[in-house]
């Protein structure tokens, strides 16, 4: 092509893009999710940024607010680490919603860990319950109640507070609320983790239960209650008393 | 951005080869088709650093140092680059609980993050700290469809941003999901949630005709899909109009591949999610042509190719 033909040919081109100004049209996507690891070489500027963080961070997990004589371990269809669950629930939720609380329920599968006989510490709350799970309260019927503790009987027994019942037929029985038999028609206030509230761990039966929610982390509650008991000169513990036992 | 290049160089060699593919991809392309690279995240949750190294299933990976590094590399073989980010920025480690979020801005803002939108977690330390927060920020909060009026956050967050980058003007906007049975009200407070589609379109049909964006993108906290009714970024991207992509979080999702969906003028919209906690950083190189027709209502088609290879 010689030079003023291209030179013509490069004029008319930027004429015609001067008269009708082109947009730019989206037309294909090369794409890929990369993964983030640790074989890149971390960039130093930020991982000096975090370190300046991380010190505290861990100062604070490692911060010891309680202790332990005895070990704290879960089981069905009671446990004596539920129960310590169970009972921060029902006193933690009383004191911040400031309300009477008849009972509270927890799910076994939401206890991620274990209490040895030792200091406790922040960071071994974060453990036992490393879910940003919410403490919300319940107003809930008791037939409702009934029907929820029918799920809790058929998977073994879930920890209680304020309730004693026995399992049957992978059925609940023998209901009793602070001692007096279960009342179908009356309203009991359920101390509850919010993910249970919403129909986790198939509690589907709760879904509609109106919650009172305060922001209140569950994790949160049990870190200040284990801080009360130590300010008692309490170490972290509980009862087994026959909350939940299994018919003969 | 204070970032050590050459100690990455020299100690990343695999992971620069496999960061250079469609680097190259992208030399081929003349100047009539200029390319758009988006490096997007979602759902971090003040992962900053990587998982332990305990044999779990995550061990070693995210963590914003090594991501930091990714970034700095892409973006000096890549010429028009955005970094964009899709909420739930807070929330999920000890640093939030300690530090309410302060670390988590830093570090994007030291990784150059052009744009974010804000999660229903970001409302976690309340609606009052992150605007606290927000001081810590070198890039705009992008959400068009929480009404901020008589809060905290009131004039900090913003409907949109445009960038122009090279050629491309890029119009970039954000929608938040539904607060109500999600976000307590006293964190939230009197941030009134508006609907996403309608304020979506609007938002958009500015972009594109008053301040003719070639691409629009938006931020999405909505969630990828549900069973139900519940606006998600599949509905989203089946009532809009001038959206081309929709960088999607909430779900925790990891696409295997980019989805597309036929918008109301049979345009194609591209959705991408990159799961959770900064395990993948998600890329998307867009290569464009320039279309002489001044015609807007004119529908266009995304052809998606394959996946680029280590």
């Amino acid at each position: 092509m010689n030079s003023h033909l291209r030179f013509f040919l490069i004029v008319s081109l930027v004429a015609i893009q001067a008269c009708t100004p082109p947009r730019l049209v989206p037309a294909s996507l090369n794409y890929k999710n990369y993964p983030v690891t640790g074989n890149l070489e971390p960039d130093s500027s930020v991982l000096r940024m975090i370190s300046f963080y991380s010190d505290s961070v861990n100062k604070k997990m490692d911060q010891v607010i309680g202790f332990a004589v005895n070990s704290l371990n879960k089981r069905q269809p009671e446990g004596v680490l539920g129960n310590f669950f169970t009972d921060a629930m029902m006193e933690m939720a009383a004191r911040r919603f400031n309300r009477k609380v008849d009972v509270a329920v927890m799910n076994p599968g939401g206890i991620r860990s274990y209490i040895s006989p030792g200091d406790i510490t922040v960071g071994k709350i974060y453990q036992l319950m490393p879910f940003d799970n919410l403490l919300v309260l319940q107003e809930i019927k008791g037939s409702v109640l009934k029907a929820f503790l029918d799920h809790t009987a058929s998977s073994g027994g879930w920890p209680v507070k304020g309730i004693t019942m026995q399992i049957k037929n992978r059925k609940a029985v023998n209901i009793f609320i602070e001692g007096k038999p279960l009342d179908e028609n009356a309203v009991y206030t359920m101390a509850n983790s919010d993910y249970l509230a919403n129909g986790g761990d198939y509690s589907e039966m709760l879904r509609p239960v109106p919650q009172l929610n305060l922001g209140y982390l569950f994790r949160d509650a049990l870190i200040e209650y284990v801080q009360q008991l130590t300010k008692e000169g309490k170490p972290v513990s509980a009862n087994l008393e026959n909350r939940v036992s299994n018919a003969n | 951005m204070p970032i050590d290049r050459r100690a990455f160089i020299r100690n990343s060699g695999l992971a620069t080869a496999a960061l250079m593919a469609p680097a190259m991809l992208q030399a081929k392309a003349t100047e009539s088709s200029p390319t758009l690279t988006i490096l997007h995240t979602n759902d971090v949750h003040s992962r900053l650093e990587p998982f332990p190294n305990d044999g779990s299933r995550n061990a070693g990976l995210g963590g914003v140092a090594a991501r930091a590094s990714m970034i700095a590399q892409i973006r000096k073989e890549a010429s028009n680059v955005l970094l964009l980010d899709a909420g739930d920025m807070f929330q999920g480690t000890p640093y939030f609980n300690v530090y309410k979020g302060e670390p988590e801005i830093k570090a994007m803002s030291m990784m150059g993050y052009d744009a974010a939108t804000m999660g229903n977690h970001d409302f976690d330390a309340g609606i009052d700290n992150f605007a606290q927060q927000l001081t810590h920020a070198s890039f705009p909060i992008l959400v068009c469809n929480y009404d901020f009026t008589g809060t905290p956050m009131e004039g900090k967050a913003h409907p949109y941003k445009i960038f122009q980058k090279g050629d491309i003007k890029v119009g970039v906007l954000g929608v938040g999901i539904e607060l109500k049975g999600l976000v307590p009200e006293n964190l939230s407070g009197k941030t009134s949630y508006q609907d996403p589609v309608i304020k979506a379109n609007e938002v958009a049909d500015e972009l594109r005709k008053k301040h003719k964006c070639d691409m629009i993108i938006c931020l999405s906290h909505l969630g990828d899909r549900y069973n139900d009714d519940r606006i998600s970024d599949e509905l989203l991207a089946k009532e809009t109009y001038e959206i081309d992509l929709i960088i999607g979080a909430h779900t925790h999702r990891f696409f295997e591949e980019p989805r597309k969906y036929k918008n109301r003028k049979k345009s194609d919209v591209i959705v991408n999610q990159v799961g959770w906690a900064g395990i993948q950083l998600g890329r998307l190189d867009f290569v464009f042509n320039r279309s002489g027709k001044k015609d807007l209502a004119q529908s266009h088609t995304v052809v998606i190719g394959k996946k680029t290879s280590d």
